[in-house]
């Protein structure tokens, strides 16, 4: 009989698949996206730079107060060799970029200039056997060259080259193609000028140069003055601002959890652990904004997703009523000739519920495709389909299904069966 | 009883007396209605309601002088050039050097008020300065003079008579501490005080060395009110904090760009499981479109009759779906970005037209069917 229905009956069948398998397709794709959003728009925000700066411990002051004193630092420097470090701490996958500078003043032509050294794009082999390209290239994603090329450490042979700002640039009258002569502290060298960029603020001043460059300069081989690292972290809430204030505070729950999760705190504290006598703090303006914006998207995709679920939900209940309703007068047949009403209950469901999961897991992939759609359109990157979304898409599609149907056949069943087929 | 009237009569009566699929057919449109006016009105407020947010980056104009220095009005000039609506706040800095405990520390004076609100994520421990008097002073240098909240401490400020070497006036006066500023940036080595103390401690009048402006605007406006400033050669010069905007645009462009194509999805996915409704719903009712031409109904009046039903159902639908939906959506807005928004009326006949059009589409195919076929057949059931 449930064969003979979907073979006679096909195209109510298939208009009821159809629904279901839009609603599931739906809810696949509002799951998959909203739970991805998070990750996307976090990654998104790695736009606005580092969120976290690593100084030396003490006399940090000085050397960003006083340009002057840059010259003859006194105070502590980081060291290079510990930089890998960084990507071997417990929420290592977390860090997406990061980059040493340790900076100088040159005389050039006989002005005093600050020369900063640090990476461009520097290719990294690390110890998980990953491999990581970090560097000024994509830190200073607001970088807009006015002139030349951006540094390429993969692909230039060249080491001696610098990249200049442009008010340096135009203070000195220096082009793309240029040597210049810069004399440091320890050592002096000849640079090719590769590009001026410009960035709108006051690293238009400086020259960037390879970092083992400006170290010679300054005779501060294997150390670095800063470290900005760019993380991708769960907004604060109170128990980590408790623990940014004092970790110690916390008791060893408290202080599992919180070493646990990523926050910016909890990042910080890591990175303080491998990099000897380092300060790592977080860079408010971007640490903070950062989680009030992710917050706020995701609770806007969660409350569009309600609302795509409700609509989903509501268009398949409607459907299946309609569809239930119209049999009225297959339902009186079968009640005149005898069927009780368990039968036709049984019938009925078991129609319906074979046609929805049917349309539920065409649904299942079609709206994984649309995640992908908008995954690759939006972020230029596919959609990661928990494997949560399955469950509740087809909890959500049987529940659905049922409660449209029950309440139309409850309707049929009290009505007469003589009444229906007079067509009353 | 003219035809027109009937006309009425027919199409009202046969939703007052099918009730029951009625409701059925209403409640898919009006579905359809509340997503569409929902969706749409979040669409169109989140580059507004998510800038506004963005602000949390804090300033992304800056003023600096042409000459050496920025006065009050200069500030005001430039700023009355951006729409009032878009100023989220104006925080102009003076900084000048001054000796604490005989140690150089940089010490800024600002308009408090404005800086809260261009840098927003300051984290102060303890409370904004309020009067005059009272100082902030950055983690920094709290910590290197282990300052506690609510001490007192004196700055002396040395002005440089020109062309006066020996007689060097030290000027003097005494603040009591009321925050500590974390900001993890070079703010936590300042001292923040209100400008006027700082122009009584040095005895400079008020002139301000620069200027932030946090203005809720896209980079290519921001764009416009810089040059309009730059080129009415007031005293400024306008420039844009380029790591911001550039960033804002970005990432603002891709959130706009997620809405709008999920807003895409939901729509064509919900207005055609309406279709789907509204045709199970008419091709129910073949049968009674065979007895009407049965009885002598042209397919015309079948097909105007069943349009006027299918239009009549879209416009209650639709308006019903869209207050529905701006319910919805203020409801989102109050919770996500705590802000209201305004109903676009415009929104009202753009959900109305669309419902009646689906509703309509949706139900001519099954009835251009149902009249193609031999009234015998269709009422037989075959």
């Amino acid at each position: 009989m449930i064969k003979g229905a979907f073979v006679r009956q096909w195209k109510k069948m298939a208009m009821i698949a159809f629904t279901v398998a839009l609603g599931a397709s739906l809810a696949t794709a509002m799951l998959s996206v909203m739970m991805d959003v998070g990750d996307k728009v976090n990654q998104e925000l790695k736009a606005y730079g580092a969120n976290i700066k690593v100084v030396p411990k003490e006399t940090s002051i000085i050397g960003e107060l006083y340009d002057v004193s840059d010259g003859e630092s006194v105070g502590s420097y980081l060291k290079e060799s510990e930089l890998g470090n960084i990507k071997t701490i417990f929420w290592a996958f977390n860090i997406v970029d990061y980059t040493p500078f340790v900076s100088t003043v040159a005389i050039l032509d006989g002005n005093e200039v600050t020369v900063t050294g640090t990476w461009f794009n520097h290719h990294m082999e690390l110890p998980t056997g990953e491999t990581l390209d970090a560097g000024i290239n994509s830190l200073r994603s607001w970088w807009s060259l006015t002139d030349g090329a951006f540094i390429d450490e993969q692909d230039d042979a060249e080491r001696d080259v610098a990249l200049v700002g442009e008010t340096a640039a135009e203070k000195y009258g220096i082009k793309t193609g240029d040597k210049i002569h810069l004399d440091g502290d320890a050592a002096s060298g000849d640079f090719t000028v590769k590009g001026i960029f410009n960035s709108g603020d006051e690293e238009e001043d400086k020259i960037f140069v390879y970092l083992d460059s400006a170290q010679d300069l300054a005779g501060l081989e294997g150390k670095v003055d800063s470290i900005e690292v760019s993380a991708l972290t769960t907004p604060d809430n109170e128990l980590a601002e408790k623990a940014a204030r004092d970790p110690s505070s916390l008791s060893i729950n408290q202080y599992e959890t919180w070493y646990c999760t990523a926050y910016v705190s909890s990042i910080c504290y890591q990175i303080q652990e491998v990099i000897t006598d380092s300060v790592a703090s977080a860079v408010r303006q971007v640490a903070d904004s950062e989680g009030s914006i992710l917050e706020k998207t995701q609770l806007l995709m969660i409350l569009i997703t309600i609302l795509s679920l409700i609509g989903a939900s509501l268009g398949i209940c409607n459907l299946v009523t309609a569809s239930v309703m119209e049999r009225s007068g297959e339902i009186g047949l079968m009640k005149a000739v005898g069927a009780n009403n368990q039968a036709i209950i049984a019938l009925v469901l078991t129609e319906i519920v074979i046609t929805a999961i049917v349309g539920g897991i065409v649904g299942f992939f079609a709206g994984c495709g649309f995640a992908q759609i908008i995954g690759n359109t939006v972020f230029g990157d596919s959609i990661e389909i928990r494997a949560l979304v399955a469950p509740i898409v087809a909890v959500l599609v049987v529940i659905v299904t049922l409660a449209g149907s029950i309440p139309a056949i409850r309707l049929l069943l009290s009505l007469k069966p003589t009444e229906v087929l007079h067509g009353r | 009883m003219t035809r027109q009237k009937m006309y009425f009569r027919m199409i009202s009566a046969s939703l007052v007396r099918r009730r029951s699929r009625m409701v059925v057919a209403l409640l898919a449109v009006m579905i359809g209605a509340a997503i569409l006016s929902g969706l749409l009105t979040i669409y169109i407020d989140v580059p507004r309601q998510m800038g506004a947010q963005f602000r949390s980056y804090g300033a992304n104009m800056i003023l600096t002088p042409v000459l050496d220095s920025l006065s009050k009005d200069d500030i005001s000039e430039c700023t009355s050039m951006i729409p009032e609506s878009d100023v989220v706040g104006v925080a102009p800095y003076r900084y000048d050097t001054v000796r604490i405990n005989e140690r150089p520390v940089m010490a800024a004076g600002t308009d408090m008020e404005g800086a809260k609100k261009t840098s927003p994520f300051w984290a102060v421990d303890g409370s904004w300065p309020g009067k005059e008097g009272e100082i902030m002073v950055g983690k920094k240098i709290a910590e290197l003079y282990r300052f506690k909240l609510g001490d007192e401490l004196t700055a002396v400020y040395t002005s440089e008579a020109e062309g006066n070497d020996e007689e060097l006036v030290d000027n003097e006066m005494t603040f009591v501490i009321t925050g500590f500023l974390d900001t993890g940036g070079n703010e936590e080595e300042y001292v923040f005080m209100s400008v006027s103390d700082l122009s009584s401690l040095t005895g400079i009048d008020e002139v301000y060395d620069v200027c932030e402006l946090s203005v809720s605007a896209n980079e290519e406006k921001l764009n416009g009110y810089a040059d309009a400033i730059n080129e009415a050669g007031t005293a400024a010069k306008a420039r844009l904090v380029k790591r911001v905007t550039q960033s804002e645009t970005a990432v603002l462009g891709k959130l706009q760009a997620l809405v709008l194509l999920v807003t895409v999805i939901v729509l064509a996915l919900t207005m055609i499981c309406v279709a789907t409704t509204m045709t199970a719903v008419v091709t129910e009712r073949r049968k009674e479109i065979g007895l009407r031409k049965a009885l002598g109904a042209s397919d015309n009046s079948i097909i105007t009759e069943f349009m006027g039903e299918g239009v009549l159902l879209g416009a209650i639908g639709g308006i019903a779906g869209a207050i529905l939906g701006f319910l919805f959506a203020q409801a989102v807005s109050v919770s996500v970005f705590n802000s209201s928004i305004s109903f676009r009326f415009l929104l009202l006949p753009l959900t109305m037209i669309v419902s009646v059009l689906v509703t309509a589409v949706s139900g001519l195919l099954p009835i251009k069917s149902a009249t193609a076929v031999d009234p015998a057949l269709v009422l037989k059931g075959e």
